[in-house]
């Protein structure tokens, strides 16, 4: 049921988005089929939430879910905002490809929710990191095309300010989730750091984009380091994200989101 | 990058000398642990931990006091050194990101340089006084004189002052105690993670231990190794009543469902007893259009477990349940003659005499029947300084959001005109 449901909506989200891309005359036809496709996973996750009576943010494929919710939503406020066409297309595109792991890798959608995640914090700690992760990731596209235009020899400051704005927001986030995260564990478990493995390569993460925002205000003017210190802060948070579960000091986290057998 | 044109060490210092300072600071660190032996220091407990924090603000102030005309004081409390110090604790962070934290016997690299404890290793506790150090010059610098634009600056940096401060002092002062409560019976003693006993300032009597669980699911597991058959997703189905589902390629109909039974002949029946499981009737349906009916159970502490055999290769069988919530009726009993009832459950912890008590486990092996609650006290009395450090930083999280970007837009977009 909830995976025909899945693929309904995965395949309304790929069918508009990938109309919107060829349509690029109209504007407005655009936005519409854009804001549609995100509507579709929006409601797919809503359908998700009511049917397994619970907060569907446990596993990582639930995470890949609601980033790819999140994801073309923070492109198309950057379009808006900035004018940036790629940056849109690029969510969009990143987007999808997260839609497209769900596909290959569909799980067990489990009602099941062990006792120490049925808590308050639950909620905001998770959302307000993957709006954290959605931001981070999109600062590090930008950083990316600003490497790109730094070998062309042809760099736009307009590129180094936005990837300033992202990391900001995203910084901003992180914080936040790490804080609330921080609170929750002395709430359910007695002491709010523990140096899980996710703990350590988040509070890693959080340093890398901490040293990316005090050389930047150090020296606006020297955008290649700063760029590069971007890059790497994104593959540090994909460790964080992904790799922690294969690394030979996760095995007795409470983060690994593995299924029960 | 512009070339270096200013030789080492000559004012004003920048990167280099910052990151010869803190990477010094590693490295002598490193030599410390590895010349000490593995008798890593053990954290400093109340009031030698207050004095200690104490005397290390006042060097703090002193410090200031010396030299804030210098050109070190612009140093220390400017971005290079901020960066150096934090890419310094960095390095150390990511040691302990890739190799496990765990103790080790043997003699060795990893534990000779204390890479298999980083929190407890001199290293580690150099680094953080070096960049709290470093914090709180610039914390100071932004102070004096106060603006009151600075003031979301200040809640942030100051913020992380205060939370790895006190939580750093007080980590000495943290007590993580378990108690093993049994229904009926008055317990007030606790043992810590080596198994010492301590007498605390209350006792407990378990009154009563209550546990849901969730339904059982369905799986299919491979007969000869054991494992879970995962052909198709999903592979596990929770019961539900009236079931009817395909998994993998069999169609699977619930006709009968008990959450505690008793088997009696050829079939359960529900009964209300101890050690009574959960047990189902299927009819499970072959893509041969075989139809194959029997009963399956998880089993508990006390009933065996019955699997449904498919064919010679599978066989369908019952996960034991997974805990939906569990909690404890306690009556609390203080040396001041008082007497509280509390239910505790997971994240619903009660604060006691100092002692907060939360609810962590109880007898896994008896399931619903489990009459033992075990219980987690916790006493940290830095916790209400960590907290404001906390909200402190959020209180700048929040202002960074809403402000935005702080970096000079001028100079980035002047940079390359230029």
């Amino acid at each position: 049921m909830i995976w025909s449901h899945f693929l309904l909506a995965a395949g309304i989200s790929t069918g508009t988005w990938v109309l919107a891309v060829f349509l690029p005359k109209r504007v407005l036809i655009r936005n519409i089929l854009v804001l549609a496709g995100i509507a579709s996973i929006a409601i797919f996750i809503a359908y998700l939430w009511f049917s397994l009576e619970r907060p569907p943010l446990r596993t990582l494929g639930e995470t890949r879910l609601w980033y790819a919710f999140f994801l073309p939503i923070i492109g198309f406020l950057t379009y808006w905002r900035w004018r940036y066409n790629w940056m849109l297309y690029y969510s969009l595109g990143l987007s999808l490809l997260f839609l497209f792991i769900n596909y290959l890798h569909p799980e067990n959608f489990s009602k099941t929710l062990m006792p120490a995640l049925q808590s308050p914090w639950f909620v905001p700690h998770v959302v307000v990191y993957i709006f954290a992760y959605a931001f981070l990731a999109a600062s590090s596209l930008v950083a990316v095309r600003g490497l790109y235009q730094e070998y062309k020899s042809d760099l736009q400051p307009k590129v180094m300010l936005m990837a300033d704005n992202l990391v900001y927001l995203g910084f901003a986030f992180l914080t936040l989730g790490l804080l609330f995260g921080a609170l929750w564990a002395k709430e359910a478990w007695g002491h709010y750091w523990t140096w899980d493995p996710k703990e350590t390569w988040a509070f890693i993460t959080w340093l890398g984009y901490l040293v990316y925002i005090h050389r930047r205000f150090h020296m606006p003017a020297k955008f290649k380091s700063s760029l590069w210190i971007l890059a790497l802060a994104f593959v540090i948070l994909l460790i964080c994200w992904f790799g922690v579960n294969y690394l030979p000091s996760a095995q007795f986290s409470v983060h690994t989101y593995s299924q029960q057998p | 990058m512009n070339k270096n044109t200013k030789a080492l060490w000559q004012s004003p210092w920048g990167y280099s000398e910052s990151f010869l300072l803190s990477f010094g600071f590693l490295f002598i660190g490193f030599a410390l642990e590895y010349t000490s032996g593995t008798s890593s220091f053990g954290a400093i407990v109340f009031p030698y931990n207050l004095i200690f924090g104490g005397i290390y603000i006042l060097q703090i102030v002193l410090v200031y006091f010396f030299i804030r005309n210098t050109a070190t004081f612009k140093f220390l409390s400017g971005i290079p050194a901020s960066i150096g110090a934090i890419v310094a604790l960095s390095v150390l962070v990511v040691i302990m990101g890739v190799t496990s934290q765990v103790p080790m016997q043997e003699k060795g690299f990893v534990n000779n340089f204390g890479l298999n404890r980083i929190t407890s290793s001199i290293p580690f506790l150099l680094i953080n006084f070096y960049l709290l150090f470093i914090l709180a010059m610039v914390v100071i610098r932004r102070l004096f004189p106060l603006k009151w634009s600075n003031w979301g600056f200040i809640c942030s940096h100051l913020g992380l002052w205060i939370t790895v401060f006190a939580a750093g002092i007080g980590s000495g002062d943290l007590q993580r105690l378990r108690m093993d409560l049994i229904e009926n019976r008055i317990e007030g003693r606790a043992y810590d993670a080596k198994g010492n006993y301590f007498e605390l300032p209350l006792a407990i009597k378990l009154n009563d231990f209550k546990i849901e669980e969730f339904r059982p699911k369905l799986a299919v597991v491979d007969n000869t190794t054991g494992t879970l058959y995962e052909a198709s997703k999903p592979s596990l189905i929770m019961i539900e009543d009236g079931l009817r589902c395909k998994l993998h390629d069999w169609k699977i109909e619930l006709e009968e469902f008990y959450v505690t039974s008793g088997r009696a002949g050829d079939r359960y029946y529900p009964i209300v007893d101890l050690g009574a499981a959960p047990a189902a009737k299927v009819k499970l349906v072959t893509p041969a259009k075989d139809t194959i009916t029997g009963w399956i159970s998880c089993g508990s502490f006390n009933r065996p477990h019955e699997s449904l055999k498919i064919d010679d290769r599978f066989s369908l069988l019952m996960t034991v349940p997974e805990p939906k919530r569990f909690s404890s009726e306690v009556s609390i009993f203080t040396p001041d003659g008082r007497k509280q009832e509390q239910t505790l459950e997971v994240n619903k912890s009660f604060t006691v005499n100092g002692w907060k008590i939360y609810q962590l486990s109880y007898d896994e092996k008896m399931g619903i029947y489990s009459s033992k609650s075990i219980v987690e006290m916790v006493k940290d009395p830095w916790q209400v300084y960590v907290y404001i450090g906390v909200f402190m930083m959020m209180i700048g999280a929040v202002y960074m959001f809403w402000r935005g970007n702080k970096v000079k837009n001028e100079e980035t977009i002047n940079v390359v005109s230029d």
